[in-house]
């Protein structure tokens, strides 16, 4: 469906050219990255539970795969367009290069509602979009992962049509496995864990102990929660979390100076990170609006709940006490708020390298695949840390040679990683 | 005039069902004489067999016969000397006797403890078996060799000439009439002797009532007409005519007991007991005769309601009424019902019982044991303690009402039973012992109003433990608390505004086991529900209405049954159980139940608990834990493999294996299925789950729940007047007065600039704030709350919808595409738990209505209610109604039967009590509902009257504001009134205080006056705001978002 107005795609490829220019890049290597490599789209008939027939279209994209197998999530959205499909391809691959993991981009989707799905016929589904792909992707040419309403459960139908098609155990073809079926450990930590590695690394560039500083984070759920306890351990105190507050239908942000203990909250926290407010209370905690976390005399925020949370209205709050920024969320803050933060000189680690971690354990996930042989969460975490911390300091040490901010700086880095890819290979 | 001569109708009564049994032996004799038995011996033993059941006390009862050199009598036989005795001859020659022994002694009757009728009998028989012997040793044909008199029948004639001539004469008449109708001109003659005056009707005035006949022939005539029917008849018609006869003649005292409404309760129960132990079978009746019979029994036990009686008439036998008052506790007088909640369940549960063709699916589906009292158990409670004052209670002021309602719970407490009703009470105790009990009411009005009134009455559980005399204690305060709430400040509020004040609440009580099992202090089912024919709640275009809905719940049902505020129901569509709301590991996490509902057995209280304290305690002890709850892996759910830890494992309730793995959503359909069927309308029941079976609580026609009913769409509707008309996914429903309308412009939408997109999202909460509850419809493109691409829909979460009355998602076309609507599933068990409508509405079709005009043409209101949202007035419009209409409002109608719905503009439904929706009763009472919601009203006159009164000068005062849900028509009874007061900076603290002190009691007395129009118990009503004081002393800097501004009475400071 064309929609009128903004298409992702092109908003990608606006992106691309941006840093291409900046880059210099020549002509072919533009006209090879502007575009996906392979795509596939395709008819996925499945059997209903009334017993008729319906055909849902399919996508997979792989953007490029010269740095390695195409990575990427497979996503079962209504609404769901190859335009789309192609830009978060190319996002992927720009994400797998600038934590230097040797993996491209990819991505795909069915145009379905789960919501108006059975399991079973979502089942049919998987195993469909299989067959129809069985010889295009798998652990050395392209590698799924789960994405919007699709899971570990969706992903463990995949992979056994794939094994079925091609008669052996091939767990390295797709992620997102649960631990024990094919999964990895450290998953759960692997993006809060993430974040707070750049946080340490950028700490250590401002010239700032950990001890010396303190943070104010917007959301409680998995990636907050272990972005927090990382950093207590690491020294910093979290004076302020905000939650979403389900039965006031509201955010409610939570303030102890002393620093929060995010074990005490946890015992006061829904699954869905909701922290019950009068509870919180008796354990000494004042209760403030919903955005007062970003206004608390910290040294670093670190967003991590909704995209477009810091924006040009609110930027001016931030307090000037404040350092750093990390993006735990996807697309938390806006150009406008990007630009305020810059003139105040505040350092902004962005989404697609302070969130790696999610992918880069992706990463981990399918080597243990493929070897049949898997880490204790030491080791992940360990590696996780060692790739994190070498993404961000080539990040950085760029951004600083090239006076650029850390957003455009990651984009550069790993836009010449790719093309420089594409070089060795003799492509372009 | 009966032919008592003095004899009471008791008696004549028992005589009555007597010859009955005797006659009944008597056939049985004749039909087994007639069929031949292979040897005489056989014939013999059979008759001897069917004897006993002719005498009076058939339980003590032995019969035996010599025959030649044969003895006949059963193993163990003992004389004794209660003995009759008859000889047997045949030709003429004494061949053998004929003996019926008593074993026990009886009282003494006609002949020692025998009656004289039983002497004929006896004779009789031992004469038939005479001649049977007689026919077989000639070796001829029984039947060739019969002639009239000998025949069955006329062995039957002769028992009654000797027995019972007044029946006789009855039987006589019915075949003369017989005749008559089969065209025989001689039962003409005879039946002018009989027939009043004895001759040719004469040329009576037509307005002249006919001269009573007596419907008796004399035995002259009688023997006539028995000579005129071999020549019409045969043997067997003949037989079989006045088998019947005397069978339905055996009925009629209780059809007339039936029939007299006067006819007390227990009365009728004594004809039932004497009907079923007449032994007659209810088959064996004309078809006529038990649906006469059934149907009177119908409306003396159950209700008047003539639906219900055409239901029950059909579906229960006579047995079924001996059956249903063997649970009745009555008054000694009682002429109440069992009302129509407690006849709902009765009914379905025969219903149940008997469909053999769905047995195979339906398992075994139980009831709990149910026991009635009638419903004028209430009045009987009110005389008894002198207490029928209360009937004039509820003409009091409604302050009044609720001032005094305490009391009278409590008077009603300490008051007493009669002692035939604690006798009752004290056999259901005995029946129900060790297991909790549910006394709810079934009331007489309810049948009339439909549920929307159920609920307004209580339901209470009682823990029954103790010794007995404390469980009765606790039983009778729980039956007195609900006739107490009879009287209520609520449901008389209800009823008089349905003009039902003036009638006699009589309420009917059902006590009924609880459904459960113990794990340790709790009982509880282990899951219950409430099913429905019909899906009003679709969340998929691929469920379809008839599909049905579940929603279920962990422990008892009451969280089923009620929408709930902070928990949610598992919901599932029985003609699509893969179709479940709940895609995601999150969704399904959210919307899962987390409190269940049980009773205390140590405390004796209902309580609503943890489902994870639950687990954690007992999870080892609950049945089916691997059909209701899954466990978190991550990202996704799965099944319980494996051992289980329930402390610690994040376990949630998601029925999925109950659905994936069990018959059970097949055996709900067939339940709706049937009962949908036979009782012809769409139904809603109530089930539990104890573990092991499954039993049916409750079962009403559907439609009942507020809102459900499919509203009336009336034809040739003037088009100018019709805004929009939808043809596909309509649920039922009736959303009436919206006097505004936002309208999220589809196009203005997808020119929109991405990162604005949001803004409209927040514009909607905005105005979710300002309009009045449920006073609007928000209308907007694709798929509202969507969390992918903001472009498809509008972006809210239900905090900024949660106002609306309504909800329209709008397809519209784009490159010849329809775009998928959402159904509102982001949020769809939000909207269903607040009774918020959805209607999908595809304005390109051809075939709809959509006055795009009226959106986009009117006066856009946003810049008014939100100056700051002004620039985004090109996107989202609001549209005051009245304002635009010159005082109409909108009302849509939505009918899921015809798949149809229409937004009307109308004028406002009247605010008075009669109902002025053009949409009949249904959609009536849905607006008579939200007329009740005046609470924001009320305190905004409040609010108005407070700033007049106010001394602005002493007090410094520059303005009040009323801001909050009292500003924007949001209030309920539980808000409280948010005043902002500005005051002169310089206010000297002591004229601050005396202001505080001024306005305390105005908030005090406010608090009061709520109380009493509300129930709802607060100190004080308002919330002060202080502008122009430092923030320190509690002033705020700015003027809340939409305060306004009240005029001040007093003159004004500064």
């Amino acid at each position: 469906m064309a929609i009128r107005g903004v298409n992702a795609f092109d908003v990608a490829q606006a992106q691309f050219d941006k840093v291409a220019a900046m880059l210099d890049l020549d002509p072919a290597t533009r006209e090879l990255l502007r575009q996906p490599m392979r795509e596939y789209s395709f008819a996925v008939p499945v059997r209903m539970d009334d017993g008729a027939v319906r055909i849902f279209r399919g996508f997979r994209v792989q953007h490029n795969d010269a740095r390695g197998p195409a990575k990427g999530g497979i996503r079962f959205h209504p609404q769901e367009t190859l335009d789309t499909v192609r830009a978060l391809a190319m996002w992927m691959t720009w994400k797998c290069a600038v934590v230097d993991i040797p993996l491209g981009g990819g991505k795909g989707g069915v145009i379905c509602d789960p919501h108006h799905l059975s399991e079973r016929e979502q089942e049919g589904i998987c195993r469909g979009w299989v067959r129809q792909l069985a010889r295009n992707v798998g652990p050395v040419s392209d590698v799924p992962a789960p994405d919007v309403m699709t899971s570990g459960k969706h992903m463990l139908w995949m992979l056994d049509e794939f094994e079925a098609i091609h008669g052996g155990h091939y767990p390295g073809f797709i992620t997102g496995k649960p631990v024990g079926a094919g999964g990895s450990q450290g998953r759960t930590e692997a993006t809060g864990y993430g974040v707070v590695y750049t946080i340490r690394e950028a700490l250590k560039q401002l010239g700032l102990r950990p001890d010396q500083t303190r943070a104010s984070v917007q959301g409680f759920g998995n990636v907050a929660q272990y972005a927090i306890r990382l950093y207590r351990e690491i020294g910093g105190t979290v004076t302020c979390v905000s939650s979403w507050d389900n039965e006031a239908q509201q955010a409610v942000s939570f303030r102890k100076g002393e620093g929060i203990d995010p074990d005490e909250l946890v015992g006061v926290t829904d699954r869905f990170g909701g922290i019950d407010q009068a509870k919180a209370r008796d354990l000494g905690y004042e209760i403030l609006p919903g955005d007062a976390w970003l206004e608390q005399p910290v040294e670093i925020l670190i967003p991590s709940a909704l995209e477009n949370q810091l924006d040009g209205d609110n930027a001016p709050r931030v307090k000037p006490t404040v350092k750093l920024i990390a993006e735990g969320a996807n697309g938390p803050t806006t150009p406008d708020a990007d630009k305020v933060f810059a003139e105040r000189g505040i350092l902004l680690i962005p989404d697609f390298l302070a969130n790696a971690g999610g992918v880069t354990c992706s990463y981990y996930e399918q080597v243990q695949s493929n070897m049949n042989m898997y880490w204790p969460k030491d080791e992940v975490l360990g590696r996780l840390d060692l790739t994190m911390t070498a993404a961000y300091h080539a990040v950085a040490e760029l951004a600083q040679r090239r006076k650029l901010a850390l957003r455009d700086a990651a984009y550069v880095i790993s836009i010449s990683r790719v093309a420089q890819a594409c070089h060795e290979r003799g492509w372009v | 005039m009966i032919e008592s001569h003095g004899r009471s109708v008791e008696r004549l009564l028992r005589e009555l069902q007597e010859r009955a049994k005797e006659l009944a032996c008597l056939y049985r004799v004749t039909e087994i004489l007639g069929r031949g038995a292979p040897t005489v011996e056989d014939a013999v033993r059979a008759v001897l067999a069917a004897l006993p059941t002719g005498w009076q006390y058939p339980n003590v009862c032995v019969a035996r016969a010599e025959l030649g050199r044969h003895l006949f009598e059963p193993e163990s036989f003992r004389p004794s000397p209660w003995v009759q005795s008859a000889p047997i001859a045949v030709r003429g020659q004494p061949v053998g006797r004929l003996e019926i022994y008593y074993t026990e002694e009886r009282p003494s009757a006609d002949e020692g403890p025998f009656l004289a009728e039983e002497r004929k009998l006896l004779e009789t028989v031992a004469e038939r078996l005479g001649h049977y012997v007689a026919e077989r040793e000639a070796n001829v044909a029984p039947r060739g060799a019969r002639h009239p008199g000998d025949s069955g029948w006329g062995v039957i004639l002769e028992f009654l000439r000797q027995t019972d001539r007044v029946l006789l004469g009855r039987v006589g008449r019915r075949m003369i009439v017989h005749l008559c109708w089969n065209g025989v001109a001689q039962a003409e003659e005879l039946l002018r002797r009989i027939a009043p005056g004895g001759g040719e009707p004469g040329p009576l005035e037509e307005n002249q009532p006919l001269p009573r006949a007596r419907p008796v022939a004399d035995a002259e005539t009688t023997e006539a007409a028995f000579r005129l029917a071999p020549e019409h008849l045969s043997d067997d018609e003949i037989l079989a005519l006045i088998q019947g006869w005397i069978r339905e003649e055996k009925t009629t005292f209780l059809k007339r007991a039936a029939e007299r409404s006067d006819t007390p309760l227990p009365e009728l129960v004594d004809a039932l007991q004497r009907f079923r132990q007449g032994g007659i079978e209810e088959a064996d009746l004309s078809t006529a005769t038990q649906l006469g019979l059934r149907a009177s029994l119908a409306r003396r036990f159950l209700t008047d309601q003539l639906g219900v009686v055409n239901l029950a008439k059909q579906a229960l036998s006579v047995a079924d009424f001996h059956d249903l008052a063997q649970r009745l506790v009555a008054p000694t007088r009682s002429h109440g019902r069992i009302g129509g909640k407690s006849a709902g369940l009765y009914l379905a549960a025969k219903i149940v019982e008997r469909a053999r063709e769905y047995s195979a699916t339906l398992g075994e589906i139980r009831v709990p044991s149910s026991w009635y009292v009638p419903s004028d158990g209430i009045l009987d409670f009110l005389n008894y303690n002198d207490l029928a004052e209360v009937h004039s209670r509820k003409y009091l002021e409604p302050e009044r009402i609720r001032l005094e309602y305490p009391h009278l719970v409590q008077l009603f407490k300490s008051a007493f039973f009669s002692p035939e009703i604690l006798r009752g009470l004290g056999a259901v105790l005995d029946d129900l012992e060790g297991r909790p009990i549910i006394v709810r009411s079934s009331s007489l009005l309810e049948d009339r109003l439909g549920s929307a009134f159920s609920g307004k009455y209580k339901s209470l559980f009682l823990a029954n433990t103790g010794s007995k005399r404390e469980r009765l204690a606790a039983l009778t305060d729980a039956i007195a608390e609900v006739y107490a709430s009879v009287f209520a400040p609520d449901p008389i509020e209800y009823r008089a505004r349905r003009g039902f004040l003036d009638m006699h609440e009589e309420m009917g009580i059902l006590i009924q086991e609880v459904v459960g099992r113990r794990f340790g202090d709790y009982f509880l089912p282990v899951f219950s529900g409430v099913a429905f024919s019909n899906n009003e709640f679709r969340w998929s275009a691929r469920i379809r209405r008839e599909d049905g809905l579940l929603r279920l719940v962990p422990g008892l049902g009451t969280r089923a049954v009620d929408r709930l505020a902070d928990d949610y129901p598992v919901l599932i569509a029985p003609g699509q159980p893969g179709l479940r709301v709940n895609q995601t590991a999150e969704e399904a996490q959210r919307y899962s139940p987390k409190k269940l509902d049980v009773v205390n057995l140590r405390s004796g209280a209902f309580e609503t608990i943890e489902v994870a304290q639950l687990l954690a305690a007992h999870g080892a002890e609950l049945p089916l834990a691997r059909q209701l709850l899954s466990v978190v892996d991550q990202d996704r759910l799965r099944r319980l493999d494996g051992l289980v830890d329930f402390a610690r494992d994040p376990l949630v309730v998601t029925f999925d294996g109950l659905v994936r793995d069990t018959d059970f959503v097949a055996r709900m359909r067939a339940l709706l299925d049937l009962l949908r069927d036979r009782l012809e309308t769409p139904v809603d029941v109530e089930f539990a789950c104890d573990g092991e079976a499954l039993y049916l609580l409750q079962c009403r026609p559907q439609g009942s729940t507020l809102g459900d009913r499919p509203a009336t769409i009336p034809a040739d509707l003037p088009p100018e007047r019709v805004l929009f008309t939808a043809n596909r996914y309509v649920s039922n429903g009736h959303v009436p007065d919206l006097t505004h309308v936002v309208y999220v412009d589809p196009d203005a939408y997808a020119r929109l600039e991405q990162g604005r997109l949001r803004e409209v999202g927040r514009a909607v909460g905005r105005l979710n704030r300002l309009l009045p509850k449920r006073g609007f419809a928000l209308m907007g493109p694709g798929r509202w709350g969507s969390r992918g691409d903001v472009r498809l829909g509008v972006p809210v979460g239900y905090a900024d919808i949660s106002n609306a009355a309504v909800l329209i998602e709008m397809a519209r076309a784009r490159g010849g595409y329809v775009p998928d609507l959402s159904f509102g599933t982001h949020f769809f068990q939000d909207l269903v738990e607040s009774s918020i409508r959805y209607l999908p509405l595809y304005p390109d079709d051809p075939q709809v209505r959509f006055a795009e005009s009226f959106f986009t043409g009117r006066a856009n209101q946003l810049a008014r209610l939100a100056p700051d949202l002004a620039d985004l007035a090109e996107v989202v419009r609001v549209i005051d109604v009245r304002e635009a209409t010159g005082g109409l409002v909108l009302q849509v109608l939505m009918n899921g039967e015809l798949d149809r719905a229409v937004g009307l503009l109308t004028p406002a439904t009247d605010s008075g009590g009669a109902d002025g929706s053009p949409a009949g009763g249904w959609g009536g009472a849905v607006s008579a509902e939200w007329r009740g919601e005046d609470h924001w009203l009320w305190r905004q006159r409040m609010a108005e009257r407070l700033a007049d009164q106010i001394d602005a000068e002493r007090f410094g005062v520059i303005a009040v504001y009323l801001a909050g849900s009292a500003r924007s028509a949001s209030a309920g009874p539980a808000s409280d009134i948010d005043l902002v007061v500005h005051l002169r900076p310089e206010l000297p603290p002591e004229r601050r205080r005396e202001l505080e002190t001024w306005l305390d009691g105005w908030s005090r007395a406010l608090a009061e006056v709520n109380y009493l129009r509300t129930g709802v118990a607060r100190e004080r009503l308002l919330d002060l705001h202080w502008l122009g004081a430092a923030v320190a002393d509690g002033g705020i800097e700015t003027l809340p978002e939409g305060a306004r501004r009240l005029a001040l009475g007093g003159r004004r400071a500064g």
